[in-house]
């Protein structure tokens, strides 16, 4: 009998980002109007921040966050979110579009896992843009934060793989969220709410988790770590990176660890869903 | 003794496609190129064949001597529901809708049963919502049945095997499937690696599709600039890079100028007969269906009206003929009625339909009565035939058993 052949995913990827590529340069000016957006709305946001900071030395008494802490945790942020933007964004977008139009027909006729077709077929390559500005923007933090007098952030290797291993945990998971709401939309047919998901989802977990953990927002801070775990998601790596004091904290031990967990349980929950929400396809009329 | 060799031979045929399955030989197969005479090697593989139904048989495999017993695609009472959201009129309705829905089923497919062999060239006539799209859709795994069974090359399709989904192709005319922003070269580069075909393999079928269909100087322009018919023409390509045996065409020619039409049915005839692969085809030219398949299936109300060839769906449906008489020059043309239904008058010319039981008779008295310079005796022509079919089943369709109308051709 046939020898089980298995489609070769990296190659298969190198080609949709390849083809990605061409067809942004066959549109020019829109690949750099679209560098050129999301760059200024990266700068707006600095800009606000730097403005929060002329009135605070941090967020909340004893946080840890300073203003260059902070601005670590706003570059992973913004790793992360450029992270999705560019691979998982264009195709959980295109996703729901492609059931109302019974096209997903000819994804589920291809000999290689559907979730990975669809997940990543499109890249946005002008993601590079905010990708790089959050580069420059976390080098020069972590530099601020090493060169300070008091208290000089010390940064070993372990702490750099472990803060990579972090962001894709955290990308993984927002990965996760974001499939399982496109793949709603087999059920639902039409599904338009996902880019103001999207955007609820992130403006909670943009910010350091102390800030919820008060009050009433207690509540807000359980749901959003253990129920849609999004606080992690850019938590855990930002803490790592700029607090690594706290490093031994049993609260940040604990954190370090439910993140893989939370990592490991959205991504099989996603594809759970994804798979369900398959049998239902009825696929839309020829 | 006839009866086994018609077994045998029906055997052998099938167990062919069951010995395909072999990569090793569905390579050579392959490798034996487009232009090559399939039937040498097919004669080979129709001896190996026997000889390993023979085998089996002697050892007492019943399960593979089942196997080789099996057609290519098998269906059995297949059927399709869907529950749809019966909306009503106005903005009240609307509103009690959100609250209070009605459904109501839709029964696209409704117990079909059918056997396709393989190197079969099937048509799947039928008016539109006959039920023809959602089967190729069953059949190609796209979507679940609600009832009933199907077998595909052994494969069940909604279990969407990779194996399974190597091995055959689906084309529809109203979607496409390349990259709308690029050379339709990029996206046969993607199909040729999901596909897993090896590059020199690839570069050679692609060189003979591209020469077939005559597309070669419009690989490296986008496929948003290409005209209809060239990007029908680069689907198809698309679709049979991976040299699928299996092939479901979905109107591949709709909205097509005669010119790509023709140019696609040559192709597609050509390429079939080459390869020997099987094609279940939908399509409502009834141009395509009489150019390029010996087999037909009226569909109509998701259930099987007619099994059989295309000139037998004259002899079956239509119970007249047309006969037009020249009368001579001194003859008047009147009384015609009571022969039959006058289409046209147009003298000296009469066009009438006769009941083709009643044509000897009333002919012979025409004859007699007046002085005719031609007579021609035909057919009604096709088209009209399958509109009245379509027409006539909707009519009493709900009474009707879908077993008495379908006559599955062995």
């Amino acid at each position: 009998m046939t020898t089980a052949k298995r489609a070769p995913y990296l190659q298969v990827f190198k080609t949709f980002l390849r083809n990605s590529l061409v067809r942004e340069m066959t549109f020019r000016s829109n690949f750099v109007i679209q560098c050129i957006s999301s760059l200024s709305w990266t700068v707006m946001n600095l800009g606000f921040y730097l403005l929060i900071f002329s009135h605070a030395d941090q967020i909340g008494p004893d946080t840890g966050w300073g203003k260059y802490e902070f601005f670590v945790f706003l570059s992973t942020t913004m790793f992360i979110n450029t992270f999705v933007q560019a691979f998982f964004m264009p195709n959980a977008q295109e996703f729901s579009e492609l059931i109302r139009r019974g096209n997903l027909d000819f994804a589920l006729l291809k000999p290689i896992d559907t979730q990975f077709l669809i997940s990543l077929s499109k890249v946005e390559w002008s993601a590079c843009a905010n990708f790089m500005a959050a580069g420059v923007l976390f080098i020069f933090s972590v530099w601020q934060l090493m060169a300070r007098p008091e208290n000089p952030l010390s940064l070993s290797w372990f702490a750099i793989v472990l803060y990579l291993f972090y962001l894709a945990c955290g990308v993984v998971i927002l990965y996760s969220l974001m499939i399982s709401l496109a793949a709603t939309s087999i059920w639902l047919g039409r599904n338009q709410s996902l880019y103001n998901f999207w955007f609820y989802i992130t403006n909670f977990a943009r910010y350091p988790m102390e800030i919820y953990q008060q009050g009433w927002g207690l509540p807000l801070w359980f749901l959003f770590t253990f129920i849609v775990p999004v606080l992690v998601v850019v938590n855990v790596p930002a803490r790592l990176m700029a607090q690594p004091v706290a490093e031994t904290s049993p609260s940040t031990t604990f954190l370090a660890v439910f993140a893989v967990v939370a990592t490991v349980g959205s991504f099989v929950a996603s594809r759970w869903i994804f798979t369900r929400a398959l049998l239902s396809y009825r696929s839309a009329s020829s | 003794m006839r009866i086994m060799a018609d077994s045998y031979a029906r055997r052998s045929r099938s167990s062919d496609s069951y010995f395909r399955r072999n990569k090793d030989f569905q390579t050579s197969l392959n490798g034996a190129g487009l232009y090559q005479n399939p039937v040498i090697s097919s004669n080979v593989v129709h001896v190996l064949v026997s000889l390993l139904g023979i085998l089996s048989l002697c050892a007492g495999q019943l399960p593979t001597y089942n196997r080789l017993l099996m057609s290519l695609i098998e269906i059995k009472n297949l059927a399709k529901t869907y529950r749809v959201y019966q909306k009503k009129e106005g903005l009240g309705a609307s509103l009690r809708g959100l609250f209070h829905r009605e459904y109501r089923e839709v029964q696209a497919v409704r117990g079909i049963n059918l056997r396709v062999e393989q190197g079969e060239f099937v048509a799947f006539l039928g008016p539109n919502g006959a039920g023809k799209t959602t089967t190729l859709k069953l059949l190609s795994g796209v979507i679940n049945p609600t009832e009933g069974s199907a077998t595909v090359m052994g494969h069940i399709p909604w279990k969407r095997e990779n194996p399974y989904r190597r091995r055959f192709a689906l084309v529809m005319g109203q979607k496409n499937q390349l990259w709308w922003d690029l050379p339709a070269q990029e996206s046969f580069r993607l199909h040729q690696q999901i596909y897993c075909v090896e590059p020199a393999r690839f570069q050679r079928t692609l060189d003979e599709l591209s020469e077939l269909l005559d597309v070669g100087n419009l690989m490296k322009q986008p496929v948003r600039e290409l005209s209809l018919g060239e990007r029908m023409k680069m689907e198809l390509i698309a679709a049979l890079l991976h040299s699928p045996e299996v092939l479901f065409l979905d109107e591949p020619t709709i909205g097509l100028d005669v010119v790509a039409q023709h140019k696609i049915q040559q192709f597609l005839k050509f390429y079939q007969e080459k390869r020997k692969i099987t094609i279940l085809l939908t399509s409502h030219y009834m141009k395509d269906v009489a150019a390029l398949c010996k087999r037909v299936v009226v569909i109509n109300q998701g259930q099987i009206q007619y099994d059989g060839s295309l000139t037998g769906i004259v002899d079956q449906f239509s119970g007249h003929k047309i006969v037009t008489l020249q009368f001579g020059k001194d003859d008047s043309i009147s009384g015609l009625e009571r022969f039959g239904e006058v289409l046209e008058i147009q003298p000296p010319k009469a066009k009438i339909r006769i009941e083709r039981t009643r044509v000897a008779k009333n002919l012979a008295t025409i004859l007699s009565d007046h002085s005719i310079e031609d007579v021609v005796v035909e057919d009604p022509p096709l088209e009209q035939v399958i509109a009245e079919v379509f027409a006539q089943v909707g009519g009493h369709e709900d009474q009707d058993n879908p077993d008495e109308h379908s006559r599955v051709m062995d």
